[in-house]
């Protein structure tokens, strides 16, 4: 039987070359060059799931995730790009009308990069405290607020930006070089170092008033879940991905390294953490494709799905890394070597897009809804 | 290619009842506070986005993703109704 070389691989290929052995030196460096992150958008990889209808690859969630793992696996800052990417697309495709579909998806397709801007001072896992305002003014808007932690607004172009705007909620695209727009860069980030992260300040920007996707206040909770959607999708197919990373760094490193005259992995000990880790790889790749199969049959689990691959898929990762970090030993407790990486990586992801306790309230929630 | 008759409000508030039934052991008037009721969570809103969508042919986007929009079998059944409306104009 022939092999059929899909889009996927193809994409996989085209990524495992753009990144070689860059990841560690991106992490020390604190950024991702300009080039690889040019390249990357070019090539349709920071958001491949929009439709080729709007000049995107059109890939199903399920394959799209496979990429985002692939990525993830190598480099968590470029797949934190990625989901950030594609959450700003997935936002437009969801809140923008016809008109601002087509004149805004290509543009992301293509490669212009953008961020989402949710998160304030004060308001973290409460964005119903969100302060940042959108205030009307003819054919205008101004926009006027405080961001913190928004990942890629280093790299962006565009910001996706959350705020009140009327009695409800609204999200409107602001351009990162707008007049009054300021990206302060968070200077050491625990992870996902080369992620962009940045304090964004908005002091009375004014964008057209077209640049608000879909109306005026909507349901603070309705636009921030169906945003985050795309984004705990991502994160937890990315999560699987650092998992697959610790696997390899961790069954390599078992098999080669010897002590007490034989190989790491016939001491049982070390045996166990190999086979958990594989249980952790396996358990997240699962729930995560559960929820991508909810997502292109669009069915309406797809909403539990989600968080639940989500804090399944973080949890085992931040413990996995942990893991490998343990099994290394000396030779992977260096700064920037990837399962050091993946450690400090994968904690974040236990609190990005929905912490472990938020997401605990939601499947909680959920359970008493559904199974009582 | 309308091969399929327009599912009339009666079968489309038929449908959501059942789903809201299925999903929260809870038989609903077409008039009751879906979320008033306590039983379901927020994120049920999104799934009955999504379930309205995928069941009735239809794309809650925009201004159109209200609370308000989900809260009673009424006010669903004319929002599928309303988009389905627009939709044979679209392609009038």
């Amino acid at each position: 039987m022939a092999e059929t070389v899909t889009e996927l691989d193809r994409l996989r290929a085209f990524a495992d070359e753009l990144i070689g052995d860059s990841a560690d030196s991106w992490d020390r460096a604190g950024t991702i060059p300009e080039e690889i992150v040019r390249k990357a958008g070019a090539r349709g990889l920071m958001c491949a799931q929009v439709p080729e209808r709007h000049g995107g690859l059109g890939l199903s969630s399920a394959d799209n995730g496979e990429l985002t793992a692939f990525v993830g696996s190598r480099c968590s800052s470029l797949r934190s790009l990625m989901t950030s990417q594609g959450m700003a697309a997935w936002t437009v495709q969801r809140l923008g009308d016809r008109k601002q579909r087509a004149a805004l998806l290509p543009r992301l397709a293509g490669g212009e990069q953008a961020a989402v801007a949710f998160s304030e001072p004060g308001a973290g896992s409460d964005l119903s405290a969100m302060a940042t305002r959108i205030e009307p003014d003819g054919d205008r808007v101004v926009v006027t607020g405080e961001k913190v932690w928004i990942t890629a607004a280093c790299y962006a172009e565009h910001l996706v930006v959350f705020g009140r705007y009327g009695d409800g909620t609204a999200a409107v695209v602001v351009p990162a070089h707008a007049e009054g727009v300021r990206v302060e860069r968070v200077p050491e980030p625990l992870g996902c170092r080369a992620a962009g992260h940045a304090r964004v300040r908005l002091d009375g920007v004014r964008v057209p008033a077209a640049e608000v996707l879909g109306g005026a206040g909507q349901s603070t909770e309705l636009l921030v879940s169906t945003a985050l959607a795309y984004g705990r999708m991502s994160v937890a197919w990315g999560c699987a991905g650092i998992l697959r990373g610790a696997l390899a760094s961790v069954s390599r490193h078992a098999r080669t390294r010897t002590q007490f005259g034989k190989p790491l992995a016939g001491h049982q000990l070390v045996a166990r953490h190999v086979a958990e880790l594989l249980a952790a790889e396996q358990t997240a790749t699962r729930v995560c494709a559960h929820a991508s199969h909810c997502w292109d049959t669009r069915s309406p689990e797809v909403v539990s799905a989600t968080v639940l691959a989500k804090y399944v898929s973080s949890r085992h990762a931040a413990a996995g890394a942990a893991t490998a970090v343990q099994v290394l030993a000396s030779a992977g407790a260096q700064e920037s070597h990837p399962v050091a990486r993946a450690y400090r990586d994968a904690k974040l992801m236990e609190i990005i897009e929905g912490s472990n306790e938020i997401c605990e309230l939601l499947l909680a929630e959920h359970a008493l809804s559904v199974h009582a | 290619m309308t091969t399929t008759p327009e599912p009339t409000a009666d079968v489309i508030a038929e449908r959501i009842t059942r789903f809201l039934e299925e999903r929260t052991k809870i038989s609903f008037a077409v008039d009751t506070d879906v979320f008033a009721s306590g039983s379901v969570n927020s994120l049920f809103a999104m799934e009955l986005v999504v379930f309205l969508e995928e069941s009735f042919d239809v794309e809650i986007g925009g201004s159109d993703l209200r609370l308000d929009n989900m809260r009673t079998v009424r006010s669903m059944t004319g929002l599928v109704q309303r988009l389905r409306d627009a939709d044979e104009d679209g392609h009038g």
